[in-house]
């Protein structure tokens, strides 16, 4: 048992797809998803472990690659594991009717956007990272121009290009920082950062911060993500916004904390989400498109999400930790059952929510809303309320306002949204919903429902997982030995 | 006057600047092309300039190849391997996804026709 089994598994999974195709069309999606059910089992398997668990691939650090799985790496393989495993379980239920002509490239790029995600979490090494955060792009690039229409190859392209010009910063970065420190090792990094002249930390920083800034969506480089959600098909949105976006948050901020523990720079990081969140509100108040609301409301939790993580502290650190859990599986619900209402209505007009006909898939979409919102009861309330708290208590009072002001604005158009579903119109005859996709729906709102009621069954291993991800010297300690 | 330009830090100051003439005249086609294979190409130039850079400045003079055998092993003289793996890694990456741009900028010209961005917008806002 290892931690890299959680990345050549599903990269396995591709080179032993003409065996699989022997078993039948089915066999490529049956056996992905065994396998993906597998590593559900083992990342369950390891939540009783304490420790972190550092796997030295042939040579020791600080001259080699390791990954480590603490309890913040390990809460997000969970996270994506599960996700990615009930992704696998849809798509074999929706394709009947809008099948993808050829889903083995289809789960080919599904199992190599999983084992990237998982490596980016995991890796200790920082080409390591740019390794996976390429290997992550290029899937995301082909998944989101999977269907060949006009729209989906210009998203396609748009992503691309993006990517490409991030990829170059990144370069960049990573060749001062081997110019300037000597090694590659995130913790041998970690050590010498603080000493270097301020122009080149200044410089690195701002390099690391353009090159993922594209990926992780903050506000003048997110110009490319509502295109790209509205031109690729809506299956793949789902993965975007619960997954991709998620392992580029953790990766830049496990940097973020490593390199710059004292918190030299988290001021600007901290304004600059929250205007991020404040701007992305604001222009979601005007979009007619599903796909554009659901795009620009990601990018505001997303922002979010980067404001709670720049305050540096545990209590901010663990709030945003709830966030993630439940705006991934909040915005996965409400990707999906668009699927749903797309194939059945053809357009994605807001107004096409006034026909939506199936009860079951309104009061599911209405959960995963309400918990994005933030209403109590429901497990967005839990996070969202921690992170207003650690705003309090740092005495960040301009940010607590304006994540404040969003988050009203928000409401606006959800409740809008809320309204058009269930309005007294004239429906259509019911949208067949089938059973099996009832239970996923159903198991999934009523996790967040879970989690917003007794949000004590994980608030003390997110509590860990935050101080784990802040730990900058048990970590470094853990690698390379003081 | 060429011992001026033998010192180490002469040399690496000229491929600094060199680099980073090469890197904004690559910024510069990215941010007014509007062919999308003239982009591509000025994301390639960009990506060549840093690697021209980061070979340029971790450059030792009057050092050898970095291969253990019988004959050398005075390892404080050999150049370090590290940078040129690393390059190798990135060049290959960077060609994989300028493949893959232009393979779906070839797909989208024979379905449309277009190749200026300013006019791919087939999403109406």
């Amino acid at each position: 048992m290892s931690s890299t089994l959680f990345i050549a598994l599903p990269l396995l999974f591709g080179f032993a797809t003409p065996i699989l195709l022997k078993f039948g069309k089915n066999g490529v999606a049956y056996a992905s998803m065994l396998m993906q059910l597998f590593l559900l089992y083992l990342a369950i398997s390891l939540l009783s472990t304490t420790s972190s668990y550092i796997e030295i691939i042939s040579i020791a650090p600080p001259l080699g690659i390791s990954f480590v799985l603490n309890s913040a790496s390990l809460f997000f393989v969970l996270l994506f594991t599960l996700l990615v495993t009930l992704f696998s379980f849809y798509y074999m239920v929706h394709r009947k009717t809008d099948a993808y002509d050829n889903e083995t490239k289809f789960f080919i790029l599904l199992n190599m956007l999983l084992a990237s995600s998982i490596g980016l979490v995991l890796s200790s090494d920082i080409f390591n990272i740019y390794v996976f955060f390429e290997i992550a792009g290029i899937s995301a690039y082909i998944l989101s121009a999977y269907k060949k229409t006009p729209s989906a190859l210009e998203a396609g392209l748009k992503y691309l290009l993006t990517g490409a010009v991030a990829s170059v910063f990144l370069v960049f970065a990573i060749a001062l920082i081997y110019i300037n420190v000597g090694s590659l090792n995130l913790a041998v990094i970690a050590q010498s950062f603080e000493l270097l002249p301020y122009n080149i930390k200044l410089l690195i920083s701002i390099l690391l911060l353009v090159g993922f800034g594209f990926k992780v969506e903050i506000f003048p480089l997110n110009f490319w993500v509502v295109d790209v959600y509205q031109g690729s098909s809506t299956l793949v949105n789902a993965l975007f916004s619960s997954i991709v976006v998620k392992a580029y948050l953790f990766v830049f901020f496990h940097i973020l904390y490593l390199f710059l523990p004292s918190g030299e720079f988290s001021v600007f990081l901290v304004y600059l989400g929250a205007v991020s969140m404040l701007i992305a509100e604001i222009v979601a108040l005007r979009q007619t498109n599903l796909k554009r609301v659901f795009a620009y409301s990601s990018l505001g939790q997303v922002a979010l999400l980067f404001t709670a993580f720049a305050m540096q502290n545990e209590d901010a650190v663990q709030a945003a930790l709830f966030i993630v859990l439940s705006h991934s599986i909040a915005k996965f619900i409400i990707f999906l059952a668009l699927t749903s209402i797309e194939k059945e209505h053809k357009s994605m007009h807001i107004e096409t929510l006034k026909e939506l006909s199936s009860p079951f898939l309104r009061v599911v979409m209405l959960v995963a809303m309400l918990s994005l919102l933030g209403i109590p009861l429901f497990s967005g309330f839990i996070g969202k309320f921690l992170a207003l708290k650690s705003f309090a208590v740092e005495g960040a009072f301009t940010v607590l306002v304006i994540v404040v002001v969003g988050s009203l604005l928000e409401a606006i158009y959800y409740f809008k949204l809320v309204g058009f579903m269930f309005s007294k119109d004239e429906k259509r005859e019911e949208l067949k919903i089938s059973f099996r996709q009832k239970v996923l729906f159903g198991f999934l709102a009523s996790v967040l429902l879970l989690i917003g009621i007794v949000p004590m069954t994980i608030s003390n291993f997110l509590l860990d997982a935050s101080s784990t991800m802040l730990d900058s010297k048990s970590y470094i300690t853990a690698l390379i030995g003081g | 006057m060429f011992e001026f330009f033998n010192q180490p830090e002469v040399i690496k100051a000229i491929v600094t600047i060199g680099s980073m003439v090469l890197f904004f005249i690559g910024l510069f086609g990215l941010l007014t092309r509007k062919h999308i294979i003239k982009v591509f190409i000025s994301i390639a130039i960009m990506e060549t300039s840093i690697f021209l850079l980061f070979i340029g400045l971790t450059f030792k003079l009057d050092s050898i190849a970095p291969i253990l055998d019988s004959k050398h092993i005075d390892i404080l003289v050999m150049n370090d391997p590290i940078p040129h793996a690393m390059i190798l890694t990135a060049i290959v990456i960077g060609m994989a996804v300028l493949a893959l741009g232009v393979s779906f900028a070839i797909e989208y010209f024979k379905l449309t026709g277009k190749t200026d961005i300013d006019k791919m917008n087939e999403m109406r806002h």
